[in-house]
């Protein structure tokens, strides 16, 4: 079993769902509340990773951070080195792949909790910001701990784009799912079977934990 | 003028009916204005407009010289900036919040036993004592909406906004809350708007009384003058009580009470035994019409006046006589022509005691 492979990829999963709980929350909020009329354009981007081929996604982050591309000259003139094919290059592909799956459950749960209890907050003299911690935040606590978890078991499994933004360097991108591969490349089954099983059987207690713990909710796509 | 409320806005709706409010209230005195109107008349974005929870499309709104609306310079306070006290009609309780975590949700710079003293004398104030660590779901319909007053008082407001307070409750308990309630606005030194389409509420709590219908207000005046003196036919349809005047209890005999109006006695049923000063509300379909000597019947009150006014409605007549004070009947148009009923006559009006309902103030 390569535990290399297994540690790098609880890492970057476990970073992409807490930059996606910082990120995913405000962009939720938005689409929940906004009124603009071009809202189902946000919401058809947001969306998009969850149809789109992993390699096709990958191919624009790719070309998008690639030494080229404008994102990519301004990386390497501050920090010092390229973004692609580095593990940063790697997490920014996997915040946008798993994007759907945090953004989503948070704009169902927000969407859930009563109008009349903003308001209410708001006559009471809290301000936005504080009602959506005391109120908004509490009452969705179920669909933001959802889409916490979902984006982590997501990216734990990813694989298209790790192939085309990371590449497969030991210890800097190579994730389990490049690791499975290779080994059946190099009909290494036995290896290959082992990492499988780890992660068949880490899926499957991540999930048992999360449902017990958050019985009734279970909102993968809901819609509002 | 400072210490006083003026709003005059309208609210516009695409496509739809706008609502105008124009009310003018007094800052710092008890004095409770009850927007009274059928359900969709516009009672409810009026007191949104005036929370800031709505935008009015033109207008104004000032409140003891702050500005809360300006259509002109296109300000509007937020609902944050305006020292409001508003009361939803399901209350809006926080359900992951207890008792004392809802009350003192409003208040949290205080300090601790600063937080602690104001929650205690809300729980004393509202009988809450025992239940502050119940969780909204575990309380009774009454208990709520004594928490959510509760909560709304615990800021000291300088206006209440109610939108129908009572309608959440079953009818036991709003005849309970409704004498309740007028007490406890009584007591708080502020003004209150109130919204209800319950003409008992809109007698037990108000000073005035704005009649509310499509979107206008159409009368505004106490609440015995606009129940008794409707404005126009619209006003008259919309209250439904023809009769309503005030009265001092004489005596008390059994469940029955004898009230002085003016120099006429009436008898009504009274159980509660509690009180002086009544509104008395007849509806005009339970006054029977006589003519000639007082008859002997079972109902208790036997009036005798002089017709003022027989005006045709479809296939009644509304009559009104003077018996020390005006008082409404319906007949139909047959019997008024077979009692030869015109302005002048002498008639003697029969209503049950049971049909005189008593509203304390």
């Amino acid at each position: 079993m390569n535990w290399t492979a297994i540690l790098l990829t609880l890492k970057l999963a476990a970073l992409t769902a807490a930059i996606l709980l910082v990120v995913g929350m405000p962009i939720a909020y938005w689409l929940t509340y906004s009124r603009r009329r071009w809202k189902f354009l946000a919401e058809s981007v947001v969306a998009l990773p969850l149809v789109l081929p992993p390699t096709v996604l990958g191919f624009y982050v790719l070309v998008a951070i690639g030494p080229k591309s404008p994102v990519g000259h301004w990386y390497q003139a501050i920090v010092g080195h390229p973004l692609v094919f580095t593990f940063e290059g790697l997490l920014l592909a996997s915040v946008l792949y798993s994007l759907p799956f945090a953004v989503q459950p948070f704009t169902a749960a927000f969407g859930a909790v009563d109008a009349r209890l903003i308001e209410a907050s708001w006559t009471l003299g809290v301000s936005r910001l504080a009602t959506f911690f005391r109120v908004t935040l509490p009452l969705s606590v179920t669909g933001v701990v959802t889409g916490v978890v979902l984006s982590f078991a997501h990216t734990m499994g990813e694989f298209g784009v790790v192939l085309m933004v990371g590449g497969n360097i030991e210890g800097v991108t190579r994730t389990v799912s490049i690791d499975i591969y290779d080994e059946v490349q190099a009909l290494n089954y036995a290896g290959a079977a082992q990492t499988a099983l780890f992660l068949l059987v880490f899926s499957f207690v991540i999930l048992s934990v999360v449902y017990a713990v958050n019985r009734n909710v279970w909102a993968v796509w809901p819609m509002k | 003028m400072a210490d006083e409320m003026m709003a005059v806005f309208e609210k516009a709706y695409h496509g739809g009916p706008s609502i105008h409010g124009t009310l003018r209230l007094p800052v710092g005195q008890p004095h409770v204005t009850v927007l009274f109107g059928p359900s969709g008349s516009g009672k409810t974005t009026i007191l949104r407009c005036l929370a800031g929870l709505e935008r009015p499309s033109r207008g104004r709104i000032t409140f003891a010289g702050e500005t809360w609306f300006d259509a002109e310079t296109g300000g509007q306070a937020p609902p944050q900036a305006r020292a409001i006290g508003y009361l939803f009609q399901d209350y809006a309780l926080f359900p992951h919040l207890t008792v004392a975590g809802n009350i003192t949700y409003a208040i949290p710079e205080l300090d601790r036993h600063e937080r602690r003293a104001r929650l205690d004398e809300m729980l004393r104030l509202l009988r809450l004592e025992g239940l502050e660590d119940r969780r909204p779901s575990q309380l009774s319909g009454g208990q709520q909406q004594r928490v959510a007053l509760a909560r709304v008082l615990v800021r000291r407001p300088q206006l209440l906004l109610l939108d129908e307070p009572l309608s959440a409750l079953d009818a036991p308990t709003r005849e309970q809350v409704r004498g309740e309630l007028r007490g406890l606005l009584r007591g708080q030194g502020v003004p209150t708007v109130c919204v209800t389409h319950d003409w008992m509420e809109a007698l037990a709590l108000a000073d005035e009384v704005a009649v509310i219908a499509g979107g206008r207000v159409l009368q505004v005046g106490p609440p015995d003058e606009v129940f008794s003196r409707p404005a126009d036919a619209d006003v008259a349809a919309i209250v439904g009580v023809e009769t309503v005047v005030t009265g001092k209890i004489f005596e008390r005999k059994d469940d029955l009470a004898a009230l002085d109006v003016g120099k006429v006695r009436l008898w009504a049923v009274e159980p509660s035994g509690r009180g002086e000063a009544f509104y008395l509300c007849i509806r005009a379909e339970d006054v029977t019409l006589e003519i000639g000597a007082r008859p002997s019947s079972s109902a208790r009150n036997h009036l005798a006046g002089l017709v003022t006014e027989v005006r045709p409605a479809g296939p009644v007549s509304r009559v009104t006589m003077d018996c020390g004070f005006a008082l409404t009947a319906l007949v139909t148009r047959q019997a008024a022509q077979d009692l030869a009923l015109k302005a002048g006559a002498s008639v003697t009006a029969t209503v049950k005691a049971s049909a005189v309902h008593l509203i304390p103030r």
